[in-house]
């Protein structure tokens, strides 16, 4: 029997003893090459292993025992270094940019909040807010420096707020021009994960649109967990509470979770949603396989996703007339508002610039 | 200030009658994750917080530590190394393999191997012990602390393939880990039914006890293994 220890190969006999011994070179580097190219190509089987280090120094890779030591923790080291830097993928690069929009999104949204609070001691009458507002601001700072063609001139000339100060009024926009900025590099990020989930998962972004496809991988933690899901729980990622409330109190099991945000469940009527979103999740799981292993687009999904979506709003045209003793209807409704993944505010940017792309689609 | 040795490798200080645990620094100087640094007759020691550390608990809860100074330890889910750090200490002249399965982790724990010179880093599943078969010889104990719903079976498979004949498994088992919703006291009579009788080695267990107030639903267990031949 062969069995390659992580410095040579080792020919055992019956009875288990080493017969010979292979050492590969004596060099760090090469030998951790080895290790981590033994690690990815290890078998399943069982194999029952002499004790290496006593192998290593009868055949006299290393001398004393000390050295076994020195050597394998070098080697182990540099092999776990290699590792890490291969572990960084595409899909974890996506995964990244996911996440940080979602930390720009909770940030600046309070950053705008408390400007509106802040700004409207000083101009109440403003009815801008958001992305606007931090313009606005940034821009003119003082209300009483609006030129007098703009369009709330009026609204500033007869203000009731309080007048600025000097000071006040630099803080204040430079805090504007801050989120002005946060919300700059959020468009970039949206850029870059279309572009890149493009390339990464297409069929996944032919489906479900590329945030969510992004948003997805995020929450399975890669493509590759996400093609092994099944399309069941792709249709309820983003709804654990509502899932786990169902499964420990007999709450309605969840229609959808994240994958809600597509325009196809969003826009659909409620008695249509749960069935389009397992025909939905069924089609983007299956994408998501054909990413993985295959990487090739696919148009067939997206025309098969199309068809079945048509007969479900065929077949399924009018609500179901409500049962008595609040039946199912009151439950459907229920459920539907438990399985929208939490955290209103990120859903908001998600939500509209999902429903341009697709609408341009489609 | 007393300081008074529980087990090999592992102090009891009291300052002030407070008592804490601590194990004695292998690399003076340096601490590796922000606890306290005590030092009494030129020997520096390192404060182990028993809730950050599963063994520190145990080691609190009046177990029986199987570990010597020039032990060699499989350690499964070493995350950070936090835990990983004491081992360190406390085998002075031993060897500590850290199978990790994270690279995010795994770039802390790199960290720690670089400052300690008998701790050997795996980046690897515990799952599959092959993929460690060429490195890991026979250790003389495991200790696994994994948050993963086959607990158990990942014990049995890494110590069939590394215990030695005498060695002792060390296992933190996370209830919630194997079912959120059931009853822990169930799960861990379930864990340890399994551990006795539902794998190819069976084990004798010689001391469990839950870890709380240290690690909520976490159950502690000190095990020896036998090895079925087949007969």
């Amino acid at each position: 029997m062969e069995f390659t220890a992580w410095f040579g190969k080792l020919n055992i006999n019956e009875e288990g003893e080493v017969e010979d011994c292979q050492a590969f070179e004596k060099d760090p580097e090469k030998l951790a090459e080895v290790l981590v190219s033994l690690q990815e190509t290890s078998r399943d089987e069982a194999v029952n292993a002499p004790d290496l280090r006593q192998v290593a120094l009868d055949f006299g890779f290393v001398e004393l025992d000390k050295d076994y030591d020195i050597m394998l923790r070098d080697v182990c080291i540099r092999a776990a270094k290699m590792q890490i830097s291969k572990s960084d993928t595409d899909d974890t690069r996506i995964i990244q940019a996911v996440e940080a929009m979602d930390d720009i999104d909770r940030n600046v949204n309070e950053l705008s909040e408390r400007l509106m609070v802040w700004y409207g001691r000083y101009f109440p009458e403003l009815p801008l807010k958001g992305e606007s507002l931090a313009n606005f601001v940034a821009q003119y700072g003082s209300r009483e420096s609006l030129p007098e063609d703009h369009k709330f001139f009026e609204k500033a000339a007869n203000s009731m707020g309080s007048d600025i100060s000097f000071a006040d009024e630099e803080l204040l926009r430079h805090l504007a021009s801050n989120i002005c900025s946060l919300y700059d590099t959020r468009s970039h990020i949206e850029a870059y994960i279309v572009t890149n989930m493009g390339s990464v998962a297409p069929n996944l972004s032919n489906i479900a649109g590329a945030p969510l496809g992004a948003r997805l991988i995020s929450m399975a933690g890669s493509l590759e967990k996400l093609a092994a899901f099944p399309s069941s729980t792709i249709q309820v990622i983003g709804a654990s509470r509502a899932l786990f409330k169902h499964l420990r109190d007999r709450a309605p099991s969840p229609k959808h979770g994240i994958i809600f945000n597509n325009i196809i469940i969003k826009n659909a009527p409620w008695w249509q949603r749960g069935k389009l979103a397992r025909a939905f999740a069924a089609k983007i799981s299956l994408a998501a396989r054909m990413d993985c292993y295959s990487g090739e687009l696919d148009p067939s999904i997206k025309e098969n996703l199309d068809k079945k979506l048509e007969m479900i709003r065929k077949a399924n045209p009018s609500a179901p007339k409500k049962e008595k003793k609040g039946g199912k209807s009151g439950k459907g409704g229920r459920s539907g508002r438990s399985g929208k993944p939490g955290g209103s505010n990120k859903k908001d940017g998600n939500r509209r610039s999902n429903n341009k792309k697709k609408g341009g689609k489609q | 200030m007393s300081v008074e040795e529980i087990y090999n490798g592992i102090y009891n200080i009291t300052i002030d009658d407070r008592s804490m645990l601590a194990t004695r620094n292998l690399i003076p100087g340096l601490s590796v994750y922000g606890e306290r640094l005590i030092t009494e007759d030129d020997v520096e020691y390192r404060q182990w917080d028993p809730n950050r550390s599963k063994l520190g608990a145990m080691a609190l809860k009046n177990f029986e530590i199987p570990l010597e100074y020039d032990s060699t330890v499989l350690y499964l889910g070493a995350a950070s190394g936090t835990t990983v750090s004491h081992v360190s200490d406390i085998l002075r002249d031993g060897i500590v393999y850290a199978v990790e399965f994270s690279p995010r982790t795994m770039r802390d724990l790199i960290q720690l191997c670089d400052q300690r010179p008998n701790i050997v880093p795996i980046l690897a599943d515990a799952n599959k012990p092959q993929s460690y078969a060429h490195i890991v010889d026979k250790v003389d104990a495991i200790f696994q602390d994994v948050a993963q719903p086959n607990q158990a079976e990942m014990a049995a498979v890494n110590s069939k393939y590394f215990l030695e004949e005498a060695g002792q498994l060390m296992l933190s088992i996370k209830s919630r880990s194997i079912d959120t919703v059931a009853s822990p006291k169930k799960i861990f009579k379930e864990e340890v039914r399994k551990l006795e009788s539902g794998f190819d080695v069976e084990f004798e267990v010689l001391q469990r006890k839950e870890l709380d107030p240290f690690h909520e639903d976490h159950l502690g267990l000190i095990a020896k293994m036998f090895v079925d031949d087949g007969e």
